[in-house]
């Protein structure tokens, strides 16, 4: 198979359009495929060959592939990508002809996904050359993605059986992977909209749902929206194929922190498990109530956090610090009226710099606002009244 | 004679009915002339020189073949050659009117390598054989030929069994062996297809037009020149051929002919028709043309053959295409005209090879019998005129403009169909693969048609049948050593004719089971109707898209024409080739539109044509460009420094954010007109960035910072730092929680100790814990122009803050700590600010706030 003939190869695709055989359709146009390491098959020009023995939208689309598989193994990743693009394209008027069927949704699936890479890999080519800008590149790509999704979302006939609306996670997943890139989160929002809306939404393969759900809780994570945020990761996280332990890292680096932000902690062996022990400290220092440690681990791993575009929310982590610091002042003091001094002692102590009564009362307020804490602050007596029942709730009881 | 006027007539009138009887009338005078032809023939074939001559004219002509076909004595025939056109012009003449006889003489040389040569022979006994049996015998042979050609395989293959007979008979019955058989050869064909050709076109042209076409016409030309000689073994064969080729000629044979493949198409059928017929008449003849037609079949195989052969039997299938077409076409128009003139001055043996090649292009360009008719007697004229002055020895006839119908289109297309028909059918017939060159289309044409009726005609000329080498490229080889031979030696040529014709009839047959067989049964029914239309053979050509493909890949390829196909390859073409027709295959050559796919580069437009400003004006009013600058309103970098002061001074005193805006946009497009992406362009940015930030015009500061960013890249610049500031403020201002990321993991140490950078990222820190009394105190601390962004969502902050304090002080909250909580400089902007949004005060002490109702009054807004 890796070896064959030009004439083979296209006579095979031939007969995969002919008996509408999707799945080895998309093999062939797949750079999953081994077929595109075939130097056979590597042609410059196509055309010619592709025209001779396909029809109309394929051959365009065959030759672009065929074009892109040259420009591949030329590490031209710019050529590639607009070869790919030349792929959708045609690819696409030939899925727009396909009226009560969706054989072709395996091609489509294929061409797609690698259009998004070429498009990632473009960018980068052209970034190192000092060209371009980040994210035209995976824009343009969204936008050749939005054409099949709007494809996809216009099939509205009754039957589901051969609807191409079974394409649509498939292509917002893409989507959602090139908007998060490009931080165009609100671009997210149709997309989701049109998910929400679907009666298929609990039909898709669990692959991509896992994947949706991944998406759509860093989303809700980023909006601050820390409750569905656990619910769509920890779905994505308990549904994942257990073979897929890098997926299910990547989930985990976003479920902790929204976990620690409800007052879930993970325990070492989670983190051991997958290789997170960046967030062993934080998860200490949080529980402890040790705004010192919080700040030495944030730091230290601050890359780590940053690259994984959570060091924000971790930021976050703090304000639960404080929550159990000032707790931890609670008890040792034992009574509900705490002079606010006490707890300028405890920040002073956690060598937080430049801190003041003013900022203890700030920091109060905000914890008494956000529920961590009940009670309120007498200016006048600069004492801090807590609730005599409960007055430091649990995190995950907490709004 | 009489016999053979006997059996064309009745042949004319039997198949072609009324027609006919015009082709037999005609054919008569053919046959007189291709009988005169064929003695002279047959004289000059008894001698090596004819078979040389005609071989040479087939050379000539169809110069591949005959080369190759005589390759052998190819020196001697090209030696020959001269005198052996100027004989084969003379003949040929003679031929024209007979040119079959000719021809077949002419044809026996090459042909008789075809296998015709029995018929050569017998042409010349035929004389004596043929009128009895040939005629009829022929007619039958030919019937079958036809048959075989008309159905191509299947007809071929009853004659093939009549053809063993005829090889035997020809030879024998020829009895004149030696001489006779390359004259009985090449004279049917010549006969049939006036020239040389006619050898290798007899099996073709003959089997396939005569025999389909008329055994009237068949006969005729077998009466004609055959019936006396060729009349038996060969004539059948050539004699049908030149039958059908004088009937189509005479009657309807240029209707028939009317296309140059649509006539041998058309002769096929008839021949076929004749030759079914005939085909008892054919009887002793009949047993020759039988074996003859034996190889017939092969002529279905002929086809196959014929690819095989492509060079020896492009030579050979030249002359035959030639012979086809110009027979034909030569045989009906200028046959007649010539016949009587020719055969008074020259006999169309005689003919210049490029002469017979020029009736035939003549009458391959016709579309129709119209066509024809009109050809035949321009050409008559014409040719007679010429051979009569003797030009026609010494005129380019390649260059020959044709005669009525001269250049039409249809022509060439038909030629070039034809070709590839006579190509193919001439590598089966065809002696010379030398012809192959000079064969045009029309040769190639009219050759396939041949060889369709031909191969069954040379199958029984070949009736000795000579088992023809298995492999196809000796049978090439050894036709044309052959061939060659046969030139030199006449009656050895004629037995060499013989088995050569045989060879190649079988590998005719041989490529015949597979196209031949695929061709019969597409053209099969079809094409014998279609046949006497003429244009059924265009059709059959374009129709067949195996044997065009095939044909049109083997002619490419040479010899590839021989190549076997085996019946799924050519099945599979056609289901291909059928999806195609089904389905919508790009008319036009794909083109991969990748480059139309042009990536954004907004810098390099510019930079791919940098222009120098001469404008030396300081100011200029700024209008958005719609076309190509004009250096003449661009100003140079030095009078920009300038400008840039200029306006600086002017925004300092005057406060004109309007047309410092402005002016600062031209100073941009002036830059980016002329390519300039120096310090002194990030110099422009950051003043108009900070003018714009100062009066809060947030699109031209954003489009500045947005170049800042790239221009950084190559232009460091000290204020780096604090635009990078700027952005981080101006995210938090967004609340762009991806994009603050995003900025994080570019900053660089040295870029977070900047002054304005750490603020920004302590003033975000704050801001993300709500930690508003931070938040506040640096703000009050903002360097530069941060505190101009910070305005933009400090009142939003507040309120969050104030939300917070009153939710969390009880039971009251002094002013004074909320103007300091909240950055506030006097206690007046507090108060304002607290009014405004409706908190409540105590009434006993104004300058404590009510927490709890304003805490409900802010929930409420």
């Amino acid at each position: 198979m890796a070896h064959i003939t030009i004439n083979q190869y296209l006579q095979q695709v031939c007969e995969a359009i002919d008996n509408h055989e999707g799945s080895f359709c998309a093999e062939l146009l797949s750079f999953k495929h081994p077929h595109v390491a075939n130097p056979r098959l590597q042609l410059a020009s196509p055309e010619e060959k592709c025209q001779q023995v396909l029809e109309v939208p394929y051959d365009e689309m065959v030759a672009a592939h065929l074009r892109c598989t040259y420009a591949v193994s030329n590490h031209d990743f710019v050529e590639a990508y607009k070869c790919q693009t030349l792929v959708v394209q045609s690819f696409l008027r030939a899925f727009q002809s396909h009226k009560e069927e969706n054989w072709a949704l395996p091609v489509m699936f294929a061409v797609t996904l690698d259009l998004r890479i070429f498009a990632n890999n473009a960018e980068q080519q052209l970034l190192r050359k000092g060209k371009g800008k980040l994210g035209d590149m995976l824009e343009k790509a969204a936008e050749q993605l939005m054409g099949c999704f709007r494809v996809c979302a216009s099939d509205n006939r009754a039957g589901i059986d051969d609807s191409k609306k079974w394409g649509m996670l498939f292509l917002i997943n893409q989507l959602f992977k090139i908007y998060f890139k490009i931080n165009k989160l609100h671009l997210c929002k149709p997309l989701i909209r049109a998910i929400d809306s679907s009666n298929l939404k609990d039909d898709y393969s669990m692959a991509q749902r896992v994947t949706y759900k991944y998406y759509v809780g860093r989303k809700a994570m980023f909006d601050s929206d820390y409750k569905p945020a656990e619910e769509y990761l920890s779905f994505s996280f308990q549904h994942c194929h257990r073979s897929s332990q890098r997926n299910k890292r990547m989930i985990l680096i976003y479920l902790l922190p929204v976990k620690m932000l409800l007052g879930h902690m993970p325990n070492h062996q989670l983190l051991r498990k997958y290789d997170l022990m960046q967030f062993a400290d934080v998860t200490k220092a949080v529980s402890e109530g040790n705004l010192l440690l919080l700040n030495e681990a944030l730091a230290k791993h601050e890359t780590f956090f940053i690259r994984c575009g959570i060091f924000l929310i971790l930021e976050k982590l703090k304000i639960i610090t404080y929550r159990n610091l000032f707790k931890k002042v609670y008890q040792l003091l034992k009574t509900h009226q705490l002079p606010l001094d006490a707890f300028l002692v405890a920040l002073k102590m956690m060598q937080v710099e430049e801190v003041d009564i003013y900022e203890v009362q700030c920091i109060l307020a905000n914890l008494i606002c956000e529920g961590h804490i009940k009670g309120y602050i007498s200016h006048q007596h600069q004492k801090l009244v807590v609730s005599k029942a409960h007055p430091f709730p649990l995190l995950s009881s907490s709004s | 004679m009489a016999a053979n006027t006997t059996q064309t007539a009745p042949a004319a009138n039997w198949s072609y009915g009324a027609p006919e009887a015009q082709t037999v009338s005609e054919n008569p005078e053919w046959e007189k002339a291709r009988q005169a032809l064929a003695s002279i023939s047959k004289t000059q074939s008894a001698t090596k020189t004819a078979q040389a001559n005609r071989t040479t004219a087939q050379a000539g002509q169809f110069q591949p073949a005959v080369t190759e076909s005589t390759a052998i004595q190819q020196q001697q025939q090209q030696q020959y050659y001269q005198q052996w056109y100027q004989q084969n012009q003379q003949q040929p003449y003679p031929g024209y009117t007979y040119p079959y006889n000719y021809y077949y003489p002419m044809a026996p040389g090459p042909y008789g390598g075809g296998g015709y040569p029995p018929q050569g022979q017998y042409g010349v006994p035929p004389g004596p054989y043929p009128s009895p049996t040939t005629p009829t015998g022929q007619p039958p042979s030919l019937p079958m030929m036809d048959d075989k050609s008309s159905s191509y395989p299947p007809q071929p293959q009853p004659p093939p069994p009549a053809a063993p007979q005829p090889p035997p008979q020809s030879p024998t019955s020829s009895e004149h062996p030696p001489p006779p058989p390359p004259p009985a050869v090449p004279p049917p064909p010549n006969s049939q297809y006036p020239l040389p050709p006619g050898q290798n076109s007899y099996n073709p042209n003959n089997p396939m037009p005569y025999p389909n076409n008329d055994p009237n016409q068949m006969r005729g030309y077998n009466h004609n020149q055959g019936r006396p000689s060729y009349g038996q073994s060969y004539q059948t064969q050539n004699s049908y051929q030149q039958q059908q080729n004088n009937n189509q000629h005479q009657q309807p044979g240029p209707g028939q002919y009317g296309p140059g493949a649509g006539r041998g198409e058309a002769n096929k059928n008839k021949n076929h028709q004749q030759q079914q017929q005939q085909p008892q008449q054919q009887g002793g003849q009949g047993q020759q043309l039988w074996h003859r037609m034996k190889q017939a079949p092969g002529a279905g195989a002929m086809k196959f053959n014929i690819p095989k052969r492509p060079y020896v039997m492009t030579n050979q299938s030249f002359p035959p295409g030639e012979q086809p077409t110009g027979l034909a076409a030569t045989p009906s128009s200028p046959a007649a005209a010539p016949a009587a003139p020719g055969g008074a001055q020259t006999r169309p043996q005689d003919w210049p090879q490029a002469m017979k090649e020029y009736v035939q292009r003549c009458f391959t360009a016709c579309e129709n019998e119209e066509d024809k008719d009109r050809t035949e007697k321009g050409l008559k004229e014409v040719l007679q005129k010429r051979l009569q002055d003797g030009s026609a020895y010494t005129i380019d006839w390649d260059r020959e403009p044709l005669p009525e119908l001269k250049a039409k289109q249809s022509r060439w297309e038909a030629v070039s169909t034809q070709r590839t028909l006579e190509s193919s059918v001439g590598r089966g017939g065809g002696t010379g693969g030398a012809t192959r060159g000079r064969g045009g289309g029309a040769r190639l044409g009219h050759y396939r048609n041949v060889f369709s009726q031909r191969s069954p005609s040379s199958s029984s000329s070949g009736s000795s049948s000579r088992s023809p080498s298995p492999s196809h490229s000796r049978h090439r080889d050894r036709n044309g050593q052959r061939h060659r031979r046969s030139d030199s030696e006449s009656q050895s040529d004629s037995s060499m004719s013989s088995d050569l014709r045989t060879q190649l009839p079988r590998r005719n047959q041989k490529g015949g089971r597979g196209r031949g067989g695929d061709r019969d049964r597409g053209r099969g029914g079809g094409e014998r109707g279609r046949g006497r239309g003429g244009r059924g053979n265009r059709g059959r050509r374009n129709m067949d898209d195996a044997n065009s493909t095939v044909l049109g890949k083997k002619r490419k390829g040479g010899n590839a024409g021989l190549d076997f196909h085996d019946p799924h390859r050519e099945a599979k073409k056609q289901s291909r080739a059928a999806r195609f027709h089904n389905t919508k295959m790009r008319s036009e050559p794909l083109v991969l539109s990748i480059n139309n796919l042009e990536l954004p580069k907004e810098d390099l437009s510019w930079d791919d044509c940098p222009i120098v400003g001469t404008c030396q004006e300081i100011t200029k009013i700024y209008l958005r460009l719609t076309c190509a600058p004009d250096p003449a309103t661009v100003r140079p970098v030095s009078v920009l420094r300038k400008s840039l002061l200029a306006v600086k001074a002017h925004w300092k005193t005057r406060q004109d954010y309007p047309y410092a805006c402005e002016q600062m946009k031209s100073i941009r497009q002036d830059l980016t007109v002329q390519g300039v992406r120096t310090e002194f362009t990030v110099e422009v940015y950051e003043c108009h960035a900070r003018i714009a930030l100062e009066k809060g015009d947030h699109a031209e500061f954003n489009q500045c910072q947005m170049q800042l960013k790239a221009l950084y890249k190559d232009n460091p610049s000290e204020n780096i730092g604090e635009f990078t500031a700027y952005r981080l403020l101006y995210y938090i201002f967004t609340k762009n929680s991806g994009d603050i990321t995003t900025e994080l993991v570019y900053l660089t140490p040295a870029l977070r100790a900047d002054e304005c950078v750490s603020h920004a990222l302590s003033l975000r820190a704050a801001w993300a814990l709500g930690n508003f009394h931070r938040f506040f105190q640096l703000y009050r601390r903002a360097p530069r122009m941060a505190s101009y962004l910070i305005d933009k969502f400090v009142e939003r902050e507040r309120m969050i803050a104030l939300r917070a304090l009153f939710k969390t002080f009880r039971p009251d909250l002094p002013v004074e700590y909320v103007q300091s909580s909240l950055g506030f400089l006097c206690l007046d902007s507090c108060m304002a600010f607290l009014t405004g949004l409706g908190v409540t005060f105590f009434p006993s002490d104004p300058s404590k706030i009510d927490c709890k109702t304003s805490s409900a009054c802010l929930a409420a807004s």
